[in-house]
């Protein structure tokens, strides 16, 4: 039985425990358009792999405590079941997830998902990219999510996200994640990922937090000629976030130090490097809001690992303004210059995005 | 001219506290539902679509858009945030978690019926539109003049 099947049966047969309650249902669709000139190129491989067009659709099918919670994104190069979660509402703080989910070691993951929509700029950190467009983390998994959110003395907020399960494999396309819809039966490995944070109020964005992940990796096939041998990677993550947001301004980040571990079938490498990010947000008058983005990282351009990734970058720099010119829908600029470890380039996108209930 | 003052006191101590009631918003559920009280920051929670249970059950937020001042009052009182932040808080909470936004209803008969026919339901409206209503309960006031 194929694991989408699996979670509709599961929820069916938990619908008894919620008798007397109604069904509920919630959708929502972010499409987004965007055009994408690249120029400056230094590099042979530039990102240009971003969708064009994409829709992302999320739908919550909910009885009592219990609920079926997906995401499906549709694009100019793929359909993809990102997220498919049956949740059981053990309290009003706590929900147990089991399905594809996102990895909760990222803040961003957490804020924005797929949704182009609540995102101020138009393309994610490199650190935060999803495994198809070049990333050089594991963001998809496929086993029990648990999320929590309590009061804690002072009047503050926690909030912990606590996770594990069936890792991406490594191919030469780079990082593949399981896919519900079709799935494989190649060798796959374990990840364990949590994040916690505070928060001065429930819903304040304001917050800072820590991170940790330990994921290995089963390589399929090899990413590049030079892994010969590569039998699986095995990344551990540690990590900081912090968010500060006032009515005019928001400001936030994240840092990772990785260490990984390439496990070849007659020696071990080892490697360690970090990656981060800071983002800045001015609300301007009459709808506009500017940004700017930093992206560095330390120890990126001799690392064996991020060598197993083509496009893995070592800087970025991006600007731009949005205008949200109307309700739900946003139009956005940006610049970018981005330094790969193989050269460099520079883009300019342009972009249309809404949510539509 | 003494008795008219007389009169107009009395007409203010009689009529005056029943036209403050009425100016009044209460959250009200159905008389035989189990919930029996709501904090504030539990009501809150409730409108931004966040799950609440009570005794393990789902409770069903209905939001009461008959008029544009219970809107103001809702923005103002229960979700304490501007359209804007309230519809952004919507949207990040089912693309978090899948949160179900309460159900938008556009006349306090069909916000009535609706809070009838589910136990879990809970919504607020003027008290002057449930008092005297027996098989409706008011957990308490939101908002008085």
């Amino acid at each position: 039985m194929r694991v989408p099947h699996l979670l509709f049966a599961l929820l069916l047969l938990g619908s008894p425990l919620a008798r007397g309650d109604t069904w509920q249902f919630e959708y929502l669709m972010m499409p987004s358009a965007q055009a994408v000139g690249t120029f400056d190129r230094q590099a042979p491989f530039t990102q240009f792999y971003d969708e064009v067009v994409q829709a992302d659709n999320l739908f919550t099918i909910q009885r009592g405590p219990f609920k079926l919670f997906g995401e499906y994104l549709l694009s100019d190069h793929e359909g993809d079941l990102e997220r498919l979660q049956l949740g059981w509402q053990l309290s009003s703080d706590t929900v147990v997830w089991m399905g594809r989910y996102h990895q909760p070691s990222s803040e961003w993951n957490h804020e924005h998902h797929h949704g182009q929509y609540l995102s101020t700029s138009i393309t994610r950190p490199a650190a935060e990219e999803w495994e198809d467009l070049g990333g050089i983390l594991p963001q998809h998994f496929t086993g029990i999510l648990v999320e929590s959110n309590h009061a804690v003395p002072n009047g503050m907020y926690l909030r912990t996200a606590v996770a594990g399960g069936l890792a991406p494999q490594l191919t030469s396309d780079g990082m593949e994640p399981f896919d519900l819809v079709h799935p494989d039966h190649n060798r796959r490995l374990a990840g364990y990922q949590a994040r916690a944070s505070i928060h001065p109020s429930e819903f304040a964005d304001t917050g800072f937090g820590i991170l940790a992940a330990n994921d290995e990796l089963a390589v399929v096939s090899l990413p590049t000629p030079r892994a010969f041998g590569l039998d699986h990677v095995d990344l551990t993550l540690v990590g900081a976030f912090g968010t500060y947001a006032t009515p005019s301004w928001k400001i936030f980040g994240t840092w990772y130090y990785v260490r990984a571990g390439l496990d070849y079938a007659d020696h071990l490498v080892h490697d360690r490097f970090s990656v981060g990010y800071l983002q800045v947000e001015k609300r301007l008058g009459h709808d506009f809001t500017a940004f700017g983005r930093i992206e560095t990282s330390v120890g990126a351009s001799d690392s064996p690992y991020l060598q197993l990734y083509q496009e893995a970058g070592r800087e970025k720099y991006i600007g731009g303004l949005r205008w949200d010119f109307m309700q739900r829908q946003a139009l956005t600029l940006q610049l970018g210059k981005t330094d790969t470890l193989q050269g460099h380039f520079a883009d300019i996108r342009f972009q249309w995005c809404a949510a539509l209930f | 001219m003494r008795r008219l003052l007389c009169i107009l006191l009395l007409a203010c101590g009689v009529f005056g506290p029943v036209h403050s009631a009425s100016e009044s918003v209460v959250l009200v559920v159905r008389a035989d539902s189990a919930v029996k009280d709501l904090s504030s920051v539990e009501v809150r929670k409730l409108f931004l679509g966040v799950p609440v249970l009570v005794d393990g059950k789902l409770l069903h937020a209905i939001r009461n858009r008959s008029d544009a001042r219970l809107d103001d009052i809702f923005l103002q009182q229960i979700v304490a945030m501007t359209q804007e932040a309230y519809d952004r808080q919507i949207l990040v909470g089912l693309n978090r978690q899948g949160w179900v936004r309460p159900a938008e209803v556009g006349s306090v008969a069909r916000v009535i019926e609706d809070l009838y026919v589910d136990p879990q339901a809970v919504s607020y409206m003027w008290l002057r539109d449930v008092e005297h209503n027996p098989r409706l309960k008011v957990l308490r006031t939101l908002w008085g003049e």
